[in-house]
């Protein structure tokens, strides 16, 4: 009976060993970091590039599973109020990083700070983390340099006979021959109105130069002083629009029917960002347009002290890690994964998606598309960038007026003063 | 079973659902969007009050009053155009009888079922002055102009073709149920008195479907008032704000302009107007019903 006691509580202990071993072995703490992205397109674009780092990271990490929820730009941002007024946001989120945007958000204590330091290796683009970063402190990491630009259609050029312009006048002169050609001088999307605000400011910038354009529209936003170049460039709008420069309706052309009307052929010219250089690749348009598509950059204007290298470009979207997060710590190092040089910034040159905040310059596959190629002579050539927008120095109510007061001035519903007044009305 | 009924216990516990409900649902919400309306919120962080200080903006906000301008020339465009083509349709149905009534009450109503997104988008391919179908219409009509119907200065118009359009279907089915309850025999009586037609119609049919109209028109002005999905995906209130109504100008301040107390205190303001155009059209309808008793 004692035998059969002792092997009993043998066996017992043998079998509690083992049931305690496992775990200590195979037990690794499930992690679920939830995405929130403003790139529903997961095919695709940027989207995809995002989707492939969230695979390869699960992949790498099998104790890590991470939920994507994407929209687009507008219904992202009036979700992520909602989830900012409430106490479940998730925990890696887009933001840009223009005033508009994330200076409330950091005020109310939503982003969780970043370690400079831990970026240092990263080959961020000089000044590329200033819009993510306040009262010195890091916030989130940009995604993106963006430059602005007209796309053209080289085929529509040489039929209509007419050269790149360099100068204003000649942007002007092209405007008025290729409509009288029958086609669509510059396809503009005015729905979504930023692309006027930033039109106008990069003609200020060759009026005025863009050492400081951004100190100076972030001072003419804080006083409510616009000066005679900002009403130069405001005039100049109202000048393309009458003389036939966009496309009739313009003012409620979105995005996709705006990039449609020059991708399809009607358009021959496309003023938008290097976003948007995937044209080149992409292989539902046209063989003979996206072969056909290149970029200049805003001509001279006559009498402005701006030159052709100093070109309007920015840091926007990008992405922070909320500081209520559950798996703040995941949520960081899946961001730091993300932005390992040879991660997004390789993956999206390779793929033709966009130039990253960060240099890009190894990753060359000496496959470029000449529409990349373009763009990177553009940004290598490039003496001083513009900064932030004028419309995103604000608040989001300056925002909302100054896009909403730039259409009013290109459909002439505005004065090129009483815009002007409109603004002032928000000074701080 | 009466004393059951008379227990206050379970008169509460009957009620109680109801009363929860309307106090989650209704109440508590009107109530919390009172209390914003007189702080600074901007639907993140903290908040001050501010007294009635979004009140007194608003009553100074020319975008508002052309919102709710708007809104009227909406409710008026319903009733004046939207409301007598859908009592002359629903009629016109009722004489057809057979399959074809049938059939083309359906296509009547096929706007109605449609999505709301779809037909935004329907109708701005439509308008589209560089290739949509209106364009391409005119232009096989000889037409050698642009036209651009969401442009500034006939975009409202445009929007009021779209909702009426849309709104159609439902209007034209209530006229219809209407003049289906209308008993027969008063239209042979009318016939055998050697009524016209037109005279039927206005003798006979309108007065007897006075009803059905006061609640269409209370409908439709409220619709109006309410107006925010189709404008919003539309126009999104453009060319300028020449399109905004009332409700999608206080989406506008809340979400993208990140003014949550202002949005609320246009959202209270807009709650009064709808009580008010009620209340007004109730007092109309009660006297004029004094007026023939």
């Amino acid at each position: 009976m004692k035998r059969k006691a002792l092997a009993i509580a043998l066996t017992a202990a043998m079998a509690m060993g083992l049931v305690s071993s496992v775990p200590v072995m195979a037990e690794e703490e499930q992690v679920t970091i939830k995405v929130f992205s403003n790139l529903p397109d997961r095919t695709s674009g940027q989207g995809l590039i995002e989707q492939t780092l969230f695979d390869m990271y699960m992949e790498e990490n099998p104790n890590v599973t991470i939920e994507v929820e994407a929209l687009d730009d507008e219904s992202y941002k009036t979700k992520f109020k909602a989830y900012a007024s409430g106490s479940s946001m998730p925990d890696l989120v887009n933001v840009w990083g223009q005033p508009a945007f994330i200076s409330e958000v950091i005020d109310a204590g939503l982003l969780a700070e970043l370690n400079e330091d831990d970026y240092a290796d990263y080959n961020f683009l000089d000044g590329s983390l200033n819009g993510f970063s306040q009262d010195g402190k890091l916030y989130g990491l940009a995604r993106n340099t963006d430059v602005m630009g007209f796309y053209y259609n080289k085929a529509i050029f040489e039929e209509c006979g007419v050269e790149v312009p360099t100068t204003w006048d000649e942007l002007i002169g092209a405007v008025q021959t290729i409509t009288d050609a029958g086609y669509i001088a510059i396809s503009m999307d005015g729905s979504d109105k930023y692309p006027i605000a930033i039109l106008i400011e990069d003609i200020y910038q060759k009026i005025a130069g863009s050492a400081d354009t951004y100190s100076n529209a972030a001072a003419a936003v804080e006083s409510g002083s616009y000066d005679e170049s900002w009403t130069q460039a405001a005039q100049m709008v109202v000048d393309l629009v009458e003389a036939g420069g966009f496309q009739t309706g313009f003012e409620t052309t979105d995005y996709g029917t705006a990039l449609n009307l020059f991708t399809n052929g009607q358009a021959a010219m496309y003023y938008m960002g290097s976003w948007e250089m995937s044209m080149a690749t992409n292989e539902d348009i046209d063989e003979e347009t996206r072969n056909n598509i290149s970029v200049f950059t805003m001509p001279l204007v006559d009498g402005g002290i701006g030159t052709a290298t100093e070109i309007c470009a920015w840091n926007g979207g990008g992405y922070s890690v909320t500081a209520n997060s559950e798996v703040k710590d995941e949520a960081i190092a899946l961001l730091n994964y993300m932005f390992e040089p040879d991660h997004w910034s390789k993956l999206a040159w390779e793929n033709g998606v966009c130039m990253s905040a960060q240099n890009f310059s190894d990753y060359l596959t000496g496959e470029e598309t000449s529409l990349q190629l373009e763009w990177i002579d553009i940004v290598s050539g490039s003496t001083s960038v513009s900064g932030t927008p004028i419309n995103d120095l604000g608040t989001s109510e300056f925002k909302t007026v100054c896009e909403d007061s730039c259409v009013e001035l290109a459909i002439g519903s505005l004065s090129v003063d009483e815009f002007y007044s409109a603004l002032a009305a928000f000074a701080q | 079973m009466k004393k059951l009924y008379s227990n206050k216990r379970v008169i509460f516990s009957l009620v109680a659902p109801g009363l929860f409900m309307f106090t989650v649902a209704i109440l508590a919400p009107i109530l919390l969007s009172i209390y914003y309306s007189f702080t600074n919120y901007s639907g993140i962080g903290d908040y001050w009050f501010i007294g009635i200080e979004n009140y007194t903006t608003l009553f100074h906000d020319s975008v508002f009053w052309g919102a709710l301008k708007n809104s009227l020339f909406l409710a008026i465009g319903f009733i004046c155009i939207q409301h007598p083509l859908a009592i002359f349709v629903a009629v016109k149905l009722d004489k057809l009888q057979g399959k074809a009534e049938g059939i083309f009450r359906c296509i009547y109503f096929i706007p109605n079922v449609i999505s709301v997104a779809v037909i935004a988008y329907l109708w701005k391919f439509i308008y589209n002055p560089n290739f949509g179908l209106l364009q391409k219409i005119l232009e096989f009509f000889g037409y050698k102009g642009t036209i651009n119907p969401l442009g500034s200065g006939t975009a409202i118009w445009a929007v009021l073709v779209v909702l009426i359009w849309h709104g159609f279907g439902w209007g034209m089915l209530i006229y219809y149920t209407g003049v289906k309850n209308i008993d027969p025999i008063l239209y042979e009586a009318a016939a055998i008195d050697g009524a016209s037609g037109t005279s039927t119609f206005f003798r006979v049919t309108l007065p007897l479907m006075k009803p059905v109209i006061q609640v269409n028109v209370t409908m439709a002005i409220i619709s109006a008032l309410k107006q925010m999905e189709t404008v919003y995906l539309l126009t999104d209130g453009g060319p300028g704000n020449e399109t905004q109504f009332m409700a999608s100008y206080l989406y506008k301040q809340a979400f993208s302009s990140y003014k949550y107390g202002y949005g609320n205190a246009i959202s209270v303001i807009f709650i009064l107007i709808c009580l008010l155009a009620n209340l007004i059209l109730q007092k109309v309808f009660q006297e004029k019903e004094v007026q023939e008793v």
